[in-house]
């Protein structure tokens, strides 16, 4: 990568996706500030600046460095992807209940927030060899088994929604890499049965049931495992139209909702802003995953559209499942908004799904 | 190499996939915030604006003389305020073995007010110092606990007076419903019986209130608005303290001297002090009584209540002197003579015979004088001081005779038969009976419906049907006392601001004025201090420096023993205080109540009773 080589892609960026992200991280940052100032004086506040300016070199980082290298170490990628997870068992440090983090300094690591972002590379890699078509049951049971691996250990961390993002990419990608209808059908239906012998079989923790349960029924139990939901409602629906203002809902600041910084924050900004704030996040998002998937159909090859469909499966996936379960939509899982939920790891882990967007933009003519 | 085609139409599925994705999204939140955004935009108000009473101080109650009768003091208490999501079983464990309570008894006060479930509730008061600081140590593991100060009702005087002052209480729901209580909510503690329920307007004060800002584990956040209580008027009572306690120790000797006199059975009584002049009420006793501070805080516990309501306690907490009625035996007497004199049925020195036993109503009907072998010749004068029954059977034959219920009409003239008016809650009337009484009483029962002459006569020793409460009993022999003037009895002197401030005054109130002229009024005046002379209760009166006018009475009850009773006034020269004594089942009241209202009488004169010759009772006369 030389210096005018550098040039030429910089003058081929898509500068609409990099206004719609620095909108969005406007947007959380602002979110994160004012459902924090009341609790611990903005000390999340100010880490939150940090993980965006740590952000952005490593989403500088994925554009830069030619996506094509990554397909030939993707087999190493894969297997560093499995240590990470396999040392979350080893190192790890549990919250609510379950073991996800490895904590480096102030920052806390969480191997599977990255392991999307490299499974999404290995995956492309792999369906990338079948050129746009897959007619084989074998090469979708082989794509399968490439995610189940991972799955497993995530799963069984257990991080349900980092597992259900998994899936919703595998699908994405399947559908782009053109696997045929009949087996997407199938996988559909393998993955309500899944669902069946999960419900039947006590796999899920206990608080997961609860929230599962009371997404099918709401008012089962208003003041334990449905207040949640039922006081995100009560938020997002207050702020009418126009919202409380900024800084000024009540609900997030009287502790009404639930992990209102991370998991809830969309319930926030619906409290806050109103109809016109959450309208135009989703209207960014939307214009963020429309950009994604022009990407995919501009790329110059297979492997990057695969790239971008399992970003884009990713991005999507998350968005319309927090949201969702924050207007009662889905059920209660904890899965951050991309961009706007506080943490550091799932903000770098998107940054690196964007970089590897504009990586795939930026080098569609070659 | 390109994608190829299938690819491409992939991802036109996905895009289209991805439009109906934000369109459910938007759709949703159309739905949430703009069409039922009114109706979120108020429980989101419900959840963070808690509105809270704050209580008015209440009024102090003092007796004449300004001593302390009630007062307030602060006492800890412990709160619980219900949280919406966090862990309330724990906590409530926690509390149970910290205050020695059953889950279930802190469960049950919790769910007690029912207007607002998540308002603060007190759990126990209170409180000792050492739980306190358990408490305070231990707050972090006891969300939603807190310790309150509450302001309690303090007795300096302990247990005097209990009955008259009454005590405190939750608010019931058939109170809610009166009109008086239509300021008042649910869990509001309020005046129940005496005192504190009769003059509740005055004493209670108003409440102030705030309205906070609360989080999502109830704790305030911040006031929004703020009114200030407004504390409770005071009442100051006719009551002198010194006296009533003198009124109440009599009836507790008085008892004693039941016992000595083989009337095991005694176990009540009531006291009455009045001031003939104006009505108010210097003492009011009833025995059994209680101790106040079971209620302190307008909070009694279930078994302690229950115990002060169960027949082998004798339900002390009932003034027996205005909610009770008994039959007055011989004590009616004066008010049948002095009936019998305005009638024109009797004159003073009208000549009686008494052989023990009369024959008035024939041979079967035959009335023991309860002195075995009769007074002999004696004139009326002497018939009232000696309480023969014979005269009295003789008068009931004359007005049976000449007919229009005079008994009757004299009875209530004196005010028996109604209530007295007097400014205490749940008087009772009493029972003046008569034809159209005894008709009603005994509809299920023909053949005793007639009023027959025997009615009249016993009715005229005061037995029979005829019930009084001593209340009115003593307001009638203060009216012949003062010459004839019945007032109604206040017990309630004045009305006076927190700063103290005299700001409504009491004026005595007459019922009526007998229609009796002086000199009649003076027969029986003369007859009443002969009682104490020369009469029933000679013994009882011997050697006191004070004149006294008053009559014996030896009332019998179906099934029981003898009811002692003294009623008089003193001094008989010029009226001041009357005062009566009853004991249930105490035997005679010459030489049980008379006593013991020679005592009450004896400390409002300062005379030392110990210092005089000991009353000896040969005589168990009526």
């Amino acid at each position: 990568m030389d210096l005018k080589d550098f040039s030429k892609n910089l003058r081929r960026i898509d500068f609409i996706l990099i206004m719609v992200l620095i909108l969005i991280l406007t947007i959380g940052f602002l979110m994160v500030k004012s459902a924090t100032n009341t609790i611990n004086g903005g000390l999340e506040t100010s880490k939150q600046i940090r993980w965006i300016l740590i952000g952005i070199p490593i989403l500088i980082l994925f554009s830069l460095v030619d996506y094509h290298r990554l397909k030939n170490y993707s087999v190493f990628l894969y297997l560093v992807n499995l240590g990470f997870l396999i040392s979350v068992y080893i190192f790890g440090q549990s919250a609510l209940g379950a073991q996800r983090r490895i904590p480096l300094g102030s920052f806390v690591f969480q191997p599977s927030e990255f392991a999307k972002i490299i499974l999404i590379i290995t995956l492309a890699a792999f369906l990338s060899e079948r050129k746009g078509k897959i007619t084989k049951i074998s090469d979708v049971l082989l794509a399968g088994l490439h995610i189940a691996v991972p799955w497993i250990l995530i799963f069984h961390q257990p991080d349900l929604g980092t597992a259900m993002v998994l899936i919703a990419i595998l699908f994405g990608m399947l559908l782009v890499a053109g696997t045929e209808s009949k087996y997407l059908i199938g996988l559909i239906f393998i993955g309500i049965i899944g669902i069946v012998l999960i419900f039947n079989f006590n796999v899920l923790k206990d608080y997961q049931m609860k929230r599962l349960l009371v997404f099918v029924n709401p008012d089962m139990d208003p003041l334990g495992a449905g207040y949640n939901l039922l006081q995100s409602k009560i938020a997002i629906g207050s702020g009418r139209f126009w919202g409380k203002g900024l800084f000024s809902g009540t609900q997030s600041r009287l502790n009404f909702i639930p992990e209102h910084h991370t998991d809830f924050i969309f319930s926030v900004l619906g409290e806050e802003l109103g109809f016109a704030g959450a309208f135009s996040l989703v209207v960014l998002y939307f214009v963020l995953i429309t950009r994604g998937l022009r990407i995919g159909s501009l790329s110059k090859d297979i492997f990057g559209t695969l790239i971008a469909a399992g970003i884009v499966s990713m991005l999507l996936f998350q968005i319309f499942v927090n949201i969702g379960m924050t207007v009662g939509l889905m059920p209660i899982t904890g899965i951050p908004l991309p961009f706007v939920s506080y943490g550091g790891s799932s903000m770098f882990a998107n940054m690196m799904g964007i970089g590897l967007l504009l990586n795939v933009y930026m080098r569609r003519f070659k | 190499m390109k994608p190829i085609e299938t690819t491409q139409k992939r991802l036109a599925f996905f895009t289209i996939f991805m439009v109906i994705v934000f369109s459910i999204i938007l759709v949703r939140l159309w739905f949430l915030q703009v069409i039922e955004g009114e109706t979120y935009a108020k429980i989101a108000e419900e959840n963070r604006i808690r509105l809270v009473a704050i209580p008015a101080l209440r009024g102090v109650i003092y007796d004449r003389n300004k001593n302390i009768l009630v007062d307030n003091k602060a006492s800890l208490a412990v709160s619980f305020t219900p949280g919406k999501k966090r862990g309330d079983i724990e906590v409530i464990n926690r509390l149970s073995q910290i205050l020695g309570m059953s889950v279930s008894e802190i469960e049950a006060k919790i769910n007690e007010n029912k207007s607002d479930p998540l308002a603060p509730k007190i759990i126990k008061s209170n409180l000792d110092e050492k739980t306190v600081a358990f408490i305070k140590e231990h707050q972090i593991d006891l969300p939603g606990v807190n310790i309150e100060t509450e302001s309690v009702r303090d007795y300096p005087n302990g247990i005097t007076a209990a009955q008259i002052l009454g005590y405190l209480g939750e608010i019931s729901e058939s109170e809610l419903k009166e009109r008086e209580y239509s300021s008042y909510v649910l869990g509001d503690i309020i005046g129940k019986t005496g005192i504190e329920k009769q003059y509740e307007s005055f004493l209670a004060g108003e409440k102030g209130g705030q309205q906070l800002e609360v989080d999502a584990s109830g704790s305030p956040i911040r006031i929004l608005s703020n009114k200030d209580p407004v504390p409770g008027h005071s009442v100051m009572l006719t009551i002198d303290k010194s006296i009533q306690q003198a009124a109440e120790q009599a009836l507790i000797d008085a008892i004693n001297v039941s016992h000595k006199q083989k009337y095991p059975k005694a176990q009540a009584g009531a006291a009455v002090v009045l001031d003939v002049r104006n009505g108010e009420v210097i003492a009011l006793a009833s025995y059994p009584t209680y101790d106040p501070t079971y209620f302190s805080g307008g909070r009694i516990s279930f078994a302690k209540w229950q115990s002060l309501n169960s027949k082998s306690s004798n339900y002390p907490l009932r003034n027996r002197a205005t909610m009770s009625s008994y039959p007055p035996g011989s004590t009616f007497k004066p008010i049948v003579g002095l009936g019998a004199l305005a009638e024109g049925i009797t004159t003073p020195t009208k000549g009686y015979l008494c052989t023990g036993r009369w024959y008035g109503l024939g041979q079967k009907w035959a009335k023991n004088c309860w002195k075995k072998g009769g007074h002999g010749k004696l004139n009326f004068n002497r018939g009232v001081i000696v309480s023969c029954d014979t005269v009295f059977y003789e008068i009931a034959y004359r007005v049976q005779k000449k007919g229009g219920e005079k008994l009757q009409l004299w009875a209530r003239n004196f005010g028996l038969g109604s209530e007295t008016g007097v400014d205490l809650p749940f008087e009772v009337s009493g029972r003046v009976p008569d034809k159209a009484w005894k008709k009603e009483w005994n509809k299920n029962n023909p053949r005793n419906q007639a009023w027959v002459p025997g009615d009249t006569v016993n009715m005229a020793i005061g037995q029979g049907d005829l019930l009084v409460t001593p209340l009115q009993l003593t307001n009638a022999y203060a009216a012949i006392a003062n010459g004839g003037t019945l007032f109604k009895p206040k017990i309630a002197k004045n009305v006076l601001s927190f700063e103290g401030q005299v700001s409504y005054q009491f004026k005595p109130e007459e019922i009526k004025k007998l229609p009796l002229n002086s000199a009649t009024l003076k027969v029986m005046q003369d007859d009443l201090e002969k009682v104490t002379k020369e009469g029933t209760a000679t013994n009882a009166f011997v050697d006191f420096p004070i004149p006294v006018a008053g009559k014996t009475g030896t009332a019998q009850v179906k099934g029981k023993d003898d009811f002692a009773w003294f009623v008089g006034y003193a001094p008989a020269n010029k009226p001041e205080y009357a005062v009566l004594v009853m004991v249930e089942q105490g035997g005679h009241g010459a030489s049980v109540a008379a006593p013991a209202v020679r005592q009450i009488i004896g400390t409002i004169y300062n005379v030392d009773i110990a210092k005089l010759k000991a009353p000896s009772f040969v005589d168990f006369s009526r």
